[in-house]
């Protein structure tokens, strides 16, 4: 059975009803993540009333699959544009496509930008990501000056080892920790992931193509959960993380082993790729 | 030269029932004859700092005594040695050397790791010439070392750079051979000191072996060529079988203090009172600065043994060091810098002198020269990022446009501190 995850719907087994209250329900039992990666905004309902409104107009009714992330917003809602340079770009200059999208966007209703995207020519939507990653209880104050820390103790390691090295080495050396965190987290991607599938009473760990948001998710978790736990109680997290971005840019380190060990199960359990439907 | 003389105008804060200037901005000196504070009237009509003419009023005020010097484009920063005949010009770099930084700054810069660690990346120690430190510098070149010592005070809100400010004028007359009494923070000796003891000059006062044989030491790197040829005047006993005669170096007394740390404080405060005694004689000029001078006249957070807390004249080192900061002797001057950000039991927005210092403080230093230190300028703000641009130090590839500049100035106003901890992840 086909699951249409893009309109956050997902396999029912039971087809779980959505109570009055419109909370979520998780649809599988052991529900693994091929049902939860769906819908971007995934918030939950307060009123019966909105749902009916746009759940019935939207999402055409499909014989066993269920509704199960929901959002504040209807679909008619557009996103915000916080990129200053679209505004400030002069009439000549736009084709007749953008004049039409901002035509629109005068009587459209647009959705409200998150606390945590600006205008700032320095953001970084991966770094955001990171950081929201890095959050503990809501302390993203703290969450984000571990960050400007982290890219600080980068940036002053890589000036120590351009002031060290010769002239012909220091055109090699990068120092911009923006790049190296970027270059870092892509080297930490794994290609292929294992999932558990359910067959015969059994769950078999099968090997499928991840998608983009998937492996950057991995990436980041991956080398969070390395800073976090295997290193020594009393280090800092900038030192820590400094460190493992450093290593990671050159290809080293305990993150890239753990993708390299995910890719070679994978490869071990190639014979049971058929399970994939998908 | 100018022959004329100056009285400083000394005023209070009133009562506080309605908001009033602070403390006039005294007028610059050249010559003080008469150190006679006028009658304490209150000016209603003189803003220093309570609306937008304040600043710029002291500022007019400095235009009229020295003349401009127009900023010049944002170059390389010069190696300009103080001493020679190279002149420092305002919004240039300024680099010291960095084999000077172990002697003049042999204390260090507690208080501000951050300058530390640029130093420690860039290799080098650039301070950026700005218009507060060039005026300390030209009256201190030329001061009447036959009129009491002047009390020139930096203060600041935070972030603006006064300790900086301070180090520069150091380095200025540490490189012109002044004798530099550097005590690089007040506030770290009336805070978690341990070890204190009862002074055995004075039962009424506590010493501070800890902190005191630390600042010897480092006095004693900065200052190696002056101890030997200083004599003392006085035989000092430190015990029954101890004592330093008459006439002997004032290293000895230093190296007392050091080998016994018991009599550390005793010793510091021997040298101060010598070096005071002996600047008048013109063998030497000194030159007193100390960082975050609020703290002699604030509040302690050290207890005595029945567990309460202690006043700040109960202890050895603030007692002499109260008495060097007096405009009792001639021969040198005094650089002091305020500072909240140490300070125990002051509001994080106060930055003015009668704020931090106390009604208690303000007598004690009146009267003095206040130095306002304020956020960079658009010149200076300009050459501050072009020196970041030439070492490499904004490698954020939007750091280099003019939407980053604006964004720059716009996050961190302007204000020295903030830029540089903005600059430093990007």
């Amino acid at each position: 059975m086909q699951c249409r995850t893009d309109l956050g719907l997902c396999v029912a087994f039971p087809p779980s009803p959505v109570t009055r209250s419109g909370t979520q329900k998780a649809a599988f039992v052991g529900s693994s993540w091929p049902a939860k990666m769906a819908a971007p905004a995934g918030k939950v309902a307060r009123g019966w009333s909105v749902l009916a409104l746009t759940l019935r107009t939207a999402v055409p009714r499909l014989p066993g699959l269920t509704q199960v992330r929901w959002s504040r917003y209807s679909p008619e809602y557009r996103d915000p544009q916080t990129d200053k340079e679209y505004y400030r770009k002069p009439l000549a200059e736009l084709t007749e496509e953008e004049k039409c999208e901002q035509e629109l966007r005068k009587t459209q209703l647009i959705k409200a930008a998150p606390a945590a995207k600006t205008s700032s020519v320095f953001e970084d939507p991966v770094i955001s990501k990171f950081i929201n990653m890095m959050m503990k209880g809501g302390n993203k104050v703290l969450a984000r000056s571990l960050m400007t820390q982290t890219l600080e103790a980068v940036k002053r390691k890589q000036f120590e080892k351009y002031h060290a090295a010769s002239a012909e080495e220091q055109a090699t050396i990068e120092r911009n920790p923006y790049t190296i965190f970027h270059q870092a987290l892509k080297n930490c991607e794994p290609v292929i992931g294992l999932v558990p599938i359910l067959r015969g009473g059994h769950f078999y760990q099968v090997p499928v193509p991840l998608p983009a948001r998937r492996r950057r998710f991995l990436a980041m978790k991956w080398m969070l959960t390395e800073c976090r736990e295997k290193k020594h109680r009393r280090t800092l997290m900038p030192e820590k993380l400094s460190h493992e971005l450093l290593e990671a840019f050159h290809n080293q380190g305990p993150v890239i082993k753990k993708k390299h060990d995910m890719h070679k199960m994978a490869e071990a359990n190639r014979a049971l790729a058929h399970y994939r439907w998908w | 030269r100018r022959g004329v003389s100056f009285r400083l105008q000394a005023l209070r804060v009133c009562s506080g029932r309605h908001p009033c200037a602070v403390c006039c901005p005294a007028t610059m000196l050249n010559r003080v004859t008469r150190l006679v504070p006028r009658a304490r009237q209150l000016d209603p009509g003189r803003f220093l700092h309570g609306g937008p003419q304040g600043p710029q009023g002291l500022a007019v005020h400095l235009d009229d005594r020295v003349p401009d010097e127009t900023p010049r484009a944002g170059s390389r920063p010069s190696e300009d040695d103080p001493a020679g005949a190279g002149e420092q010009r305002e919004d240039r770099h300024y680099r010291i050397p960095l084999q000077d930084l172990p002697t003049v700054f042999a204390h260090g810069l507690p208080q501000y790791q951050h300058y530390v660690c640029q130093v420690k990346t860039f290799h080098e120690a650039c301070l950026l010439v700005r218009r507060p430190a060039l005026e300390l510098l030209r009256h201190l070149d030329g001061t009447n070392f036959a009129h009491p010592a002047v009390r020139y005070v930096l203060y600041g809100e935070k972030g603006t750079g006064k300790t900086l400010s301070l180090c520069h004028v150091i380095h200025f007359c540490a490189k012109r051979d002044w004798l530099v009494v550097h005590v690089p923070d007040a506030h770290l000796w009336v805070k978690s000191c341990r070890g204190l003891l009862r002074s055995a000059y004075n039962r009424q006062r506590f010493d501070q072996p800890v902190e005191a044989s630390s600042w010897l030491k480092s006095f004693k790197t900065a200052n190696e060529r002056f101890l030997s040829q200083i004599k003392i005047q006085e035989t000092y006993m430190w015990n029954k079988r101890e004592s330093t005669e008459k006439g002997r170096p004032l290293g000895e007394v230093v190296e007392q203090g050091l080998t016994r740390v018991k009599n550390a404080t005793d010793a510091v405060g021997i040298v101060l009172k010598e070096l005071k005694s002996q600047s008048c004689s013109g063998a030497f000029r000194l030159l007193v600065a100390v960082d975050g001078v609020n703290a002699l006249w604030g509040k302690t957070t050290l207890k005595r043994e029945d567990k309460s807390l202690m006043a700040p004249e109960e202890l050895a080192l603030v007692h002499s060091l109260r008495k060097m900061v007096r405009n009792d002797w001639h021969g040198g001057a005094v650089v002091l810098a305020l500072s909240q950000t140490g300070s125990l039991f002051t509001p994080r927005m106060a930055y003015l002198p009668q704020e931090l210092l106390g009604k208690e403080g303000f007598d004690a230093l009146d009267p003095f020269v206040p130095v306002l230190v304020s956020n960079y300028s658009p010149e200076e703000f300009e050459r501050c990022i072009q020196y970041y641009l030439e070492n490499s130090w904004l490698q954020h590839e939007k750091a280099h446009t003019e939407e980053g500049k604006k964004e720059l100035l716009f996050l961190s106003d302007a204000n020295p501190g903030q830029l540089e901890r903005l600059c430093a992840y990007l």
